[in-house]
């Protein structure tokens, strides 16, 4: 029996090549199209899944509850309340607390083997010893029980240590950080996989924190958020019972600030509740579904119309007795059959689109098929119900033919006036086409509004490094050195620059409510910063050097004194650390770190020149003198600064990298290729089902042209239906697709526009339209005599 | 074998209401070779759909084999259809997918024959209707008179008490006709009732009786050979 409705199939396909290639492409790209986006999904939700400790690993955070500004949670906490609090509790069985080395935001750390090649390495970190019984490391050399053991001790990662050392082991030989200590390498441990939400590339031991950062009493300290805790939970802990215990930890230091423990399950997609990534999540495995629909309305519309060439078959075989349930279990069959082939081809089409995809997207976002069985089996199980669920509608049709209709082929689907099913249907086909093009055209736009948007502050022709040094004085002679070449514009010095987020505490004010203190960030800047990044003054004026009480004085931002409801705030007051400063200027907003987040209220110290210890560097060159730039700054800061390591980058490289315009590239890359799927499916379907539906129509149209109807009128009567049907679909479309706007992260958006809509539409009408005008043009050339011969 | 009692078929679309059969009373002995006869649109395909429980009527009685039909649903009729009537189509009705020797054993597939019986069976069939040779061909490879052979080898394959053909030789030139009607007669002789709407008077001639419906009604009954009951009854 079954293989007698394979045989049917497989010759019905021989003879109707073209249609079944439409039937299975559609159902192919949209399996390919779900397989890649769930491989996108799942790859985004497995990180850190390479420890075996997984499911008992959390983060300590904290929730600042703070009305007024955005930054709601912290990653980070204060090594007191690692070292007091959570030790006492008998759910955790270790814990580890981690800084990083050097400022991993700024540039991180110069290491060398002969104090002369210098490289420099970002995401060192200081960590206990307990880190190796939490998460997993695997040694290639040394053991891990002894690499954190002794003070002067690093554990390298594998590329590090072949950086270090290219010819041979690294074990037991030394290294130069920041030409100032020397270490002894304890260990060399594989890297960690790219899907990790923390991945050192070396470890130092947390005992040498003080000696190296000179910051004694940080396990004492209540106050900086400067420490990320990673805790082991014993097997069969409740983690809401540690969060009960330490929620009030931190209620004698600041009242409105809360510690809760996070998996790391959630750290990479999801660590604070509210997360780009996350929504991204959310929004494409909600496409993908989209997608999937799409294709199975397709296959069940072209499916149902390809029953309409089958009533001799349904005829003979009702009228021989066979059994509606036999007829069924024949077209769901076919149906099955063709969604497993599908499938099949979606898979193999996946596999080969993945190296493509990734490089497009810029990372190895996604994972291989081969090999994953189980995403394999629950694709075949997609697949299936797909294959089921679009089958029912054709197969129940198709089996309640009455015998005598059957053979005398009558068109039983189209004589339901009115909404009937296929109406719907192919109302549901254009609503999902336009949605998804709009969708596309609001990504896209978001993302360049996002990446073209006015920081605020001169985003190009800007040269910065970090450097740590012991040398004193002030920057001025480099300054003057520097602006002697004609390439240099500016140069200025300060401790944080913009996408390099700086720190921050809760602060009062003048005539504030001392209950509600606000989260201000702050920065230090010579006198030179405000107009090497181009930023403007809306109020008061810029630090100067004609004023020596400057020392006193702060600037603030436009945000902040907004938050802190000053008109003019010119003259108040604000206290940092127990000290007074008054307020001289404010700076116009600029983006200081997200480009999609609101912006943070920020106050501005002045640093009066001093290079000691760690800054950050910046020179403006002039237009088109990069190259020219990087040389001199080169030779310049080695004249400089002789002891001490550098590496100039483009602020670009900054921006670029920031997580929020990673995520929307990547977001908007993905879109373009749905939008792009979206077509090709919608216009496949659309050419099915009009394939079929001149062809039922070719006795009609052969009678109108008997009867000397013009072409035009015949295009119009035969497209009417189907317009008719894509206006009613805007009705769904525009309105979901102005949902998605609205639910789409960030506090930065572009303004909607109407013709986005309008374009979306027009496409996809100009797809029907394409594909109508070549189904009726080649009706309607056929003479007439044929087609009503054949009738 | 097969009685209607007052039999009445209306269609009814939103405007109109046809009476396609009004009070047809008549019926048809074991063994019986009739014709129906009449002008196009009186009723005579719809009564054969009728009689084949392809379609239902609107009031009166249907007894096939002393069986009232009145009540069946469609899996009744599909189950007294299968191996108990033969169709024959004047479009003959073969299956596009299917070759020659698959489409004879459709019914048989349909009746659940088991593969080794069927294989015998369909054997035997085509060589009796010397198609075998085609055993392998596609409908749409065969001529009309071919055609019309393979549909009737698949309508006798089941050995079906009743054989109703609808124009059979319609479609055909006089000779494949001819031979079509020499089947239908040696199918006849040996012992199979056939009810069989044409217009050809020739070939109605050749029923044991020839029934004429006119608007749907019976107008008039002639015997033109003597059916003798062959006393099996």
């Amino acid at each position: 029996m079954i293989l007698q409705y394979f045989k049917i199939l497989l010759r019905r396909i021989a003879r109707e090549r073209i249609f079944y290639l439409i039937i299975i492409t559609n159902l192919a790209i949209g399996y390919c199209a779900f397989i890649i986006l769930s491989q996108f999904i799942s790859g985004e939700l497995n990180w850190d899944k390479q420890n075996i400790k997984y499911d008992r690993i959390w983060r300590v955070q904290l929730f600042m509850d703070q009305k007024e500004n955005s930054i709601m949670h912290s990653s980070s906490v204060t090594a007191a309340l690692s070292r007091n609090d959570l030790v006492n509790l008998p759910e955790i069985e270790k814990i580890a607390l981690i800084h990083d080395v050097g400022d991993n935001n700024k540039s991180g750390v110069f290491l060398s083997v002969d104090r002369h090649n210098q490289l420099l390495i970002r995401y060192g970190y200081y960590s206990d010893p307990a880190i190796f019984d939490i998460f997993t490391f695997n040694f290639i050399e040394g053991e891990q029980e002894q690499a954190l053991a002794q003070p002067y001790s690093i554990a390298l990662s594998k590329t590090v240590a072949d950086k270090l050392f290219p010819s041979g082991k690294a074990l037991g030989k030394q290294v130069y950080g920041e030409n100032k200590v020397v270490f002894t390498v304890t260990g060399v441990y594989e890297d960690l996989p790219p899907r990790s939400s923390w991945r050192p590339v070396f470890l130092l031991p947390m005992s040498l924190f003080t000696p190296l950062t000179g910051w004694k009493g940080y396990e004492t300290n209540y106050w900086a958020y400067s420490f990320w805790t990673y805790v082991l939970l014993k097997p069969n802990a409740d983690p809401a019972s540690v969060d009960r215990k330490i929620h009030d930890a931190l209620h004698d230091y600041r009242k409105e600030h809360y510690p809760y423990l996070r998996p790391l399950s959630a750290l990479h997609v999801n660590p604070y509740y509210e997360n780009d990534l996350y929504l991204s999540i959310v929004i494409f495995s909600f496409i993908s579904l989209l997608i999937l629909l799409l294709s199975s309305i397709n296959f069940i519309n072209l499916q149902t119309a390809n029953a309409s060439t089958r009533f001799r078959e349904i005829g003979v075989k009702k009228t021989l007795g066979f059994n509606r349930r036999r007829l069924w279990s024949q077209f769901m069959t076919e149906s099955l059959a063709l969604s497993v082939v599908a499938a099949v081809i979606g898979i193999i089409a996946a596999q080969a689109a993945l190296p493509a995809l990734n490089r497009m997207i810029g990372a190895e976002t996604l994972a291989d098929i081969k090999g994953n069985w189980t995403l394999i089996a629950v694709i075949l199980g997609a697949t299936m119900i797909t294959g089921f669920l679009s089958g029912i509608h054709p197969a129940y049709v198709i089996s309640s033919f009455s015998p005598v209709a059957a053979l005398k082929q009558r068109f039983i689907l189209d004589e339901s006036n009115g909404i009937n099913l296929k109406k719907i249907l192919v109302t549901l086909q254009f609503s999902i086409s336009v949605f998804m093009l709009v969708a596309g055209f609001i990504v896209y736009r978001q993302t360049k509004y996002m990446l073209s948007r006015d920081m605020g502050f001169d985003t190009q022709k800007l040269l910065f490094t970090n450097i740590i040094t012991n040398k004193k004085g002030t920057v001025d002679p480099l300054r003057t050195k520097l602006l002697e070449y004609p390439e240099i514009a500016d140069v200025c010095i300060s401790d944080y620059i913009p996408f390099i987020l700086p720190g921050g505490d809760d602060l009062s004010w003048d005539k504030s409510d001392p209950t509600n203190k606000v989260f201000v960030r702050f920065s230090n800047i010579g006198y030179d910063f405000v107009p090497t990044f181009g930023m403007q003054i809306a109020k008061g004026r810029n630090f100067s050097k004609d004023f020596p009480a400057d020392g006193n004085k702060c600037l603030i931002n436009e945000t902040a004194a907004r938050i802190f409801g000053w008109k003019d705030p010119i003259g108040n007051q604000i206290k940092v650390f127990n000290k007074d400063y008054e307020v001289i200027g404010v700076i116009r907003d600029y983006v200081a770190f997200s480009v999609h987040n609101p912006l943070e209220p920020h106050l501005y110290r002045l640093i009066q020149d001093s290079v000691l210890n760690d800054k950050v560097f910046t020179v403006k060159y002039n237009k088109g003198k990069e190259r020219e730039a990087m040389k001199i700054v080169k030779t310049e800061f080695q004249q400089f600064f002789p002891e001490d390591a550098f590496d100039f980058q483009n602020i670009q490289v900054l921006i670029q990298n920031e997580n929020a315009v990673r995520a929307w590239k990547s977001f908007r890359q993905i879109c373009g290729f749905i939008a792009i799927l979206t077509i090709i499916i919608s216009s496949i379907g659309l050419f099915g089902l009009m394939l079929f539906f001149t062809r039922r129509k070719m006795k009609e149209i052969g009678m109108r042209k008997v009867l000397g109807f013009s072409f035009g009128s015949l295009y119009l009567t035969l497209s009417s239906g189907f317009i008719k049907l894509l206006f009613a679909s805007i009705l769904i479309a525009w309105p979901a697709a102005f949902y998605f706007y609205r639910m789409l992260p960030g506090a930065n958006k572009y303004g909607l526009e109407l013709w986005e809509f309008l374009i979306a539409t027009l496409i996809i009408l100009l797809v029907a339209l394409a594909t109508i005008t070549y189904q009726i043009v080649k009706a309607v050339r056929i003479r007439p005599v044929e087609i009503l011969k054949d009738e | 074998m097969i009685r209607t009692v007052n039999l009445y078929k209306i269609f009814r679309s939103e405007l109109v209401e046809t009476t396609a059969l009004q009070n047809v009373n008549f019926e048809v002995r074991k063994g019986e070779f009739v014709a129906i006869m009449g002008p196009s649109g009186c009723g005579k395909s719809t009564l054969l759909n009728i009689l084949g429980l392809l379609d239902n009527y609107d009031s009166g009685e249907y007894y096939f084999d002393d069986i009232d039909t009145s009540s069946f649903n469609e899996k009744q009729s599909a189950n007294l259809r299968k191996g108990n009537i033969g169709f024959i189509f004047q479009s003959f009705n073969l299956i596009d997918e299917l070759n020659v020797y698959e489409n004879v054993e459709l019914p048989l597939i349909a009746l659940k024959v088991p593969l080794s019986k069927r294989k015998d069976q369909v054997e035997n069939i085509l060589s009796h209707m010397h198609i075998s040779h085609r055993r392998n061909h596609f409908p749409r490879q065969l001529s009309g008179g071919q055609q019309q052979r393979v549909a009737i080898a698949r309508a006798l394959i089941t050995s079906p008490k009743l054989i109703l053909a609808d124009e059979p030789t319609g479609n055909l030139d006089s000779t494949n006709g001819e031979q079509v009607m020499q089947m239908l007669e040696q199918m006849n002789a040996e012992g199979t009732t056939i009810v069989m709407v044409t217009h050809s008077v020739n070939h109605a001639e050749r029923a044991h009786r020839v029934i004429n419906l006119f608007d749907g009604q019976l107008v008039m009954e002639r015997s033109d050979r003597i059916f003798e009951p062959s006393g099996l009854l």
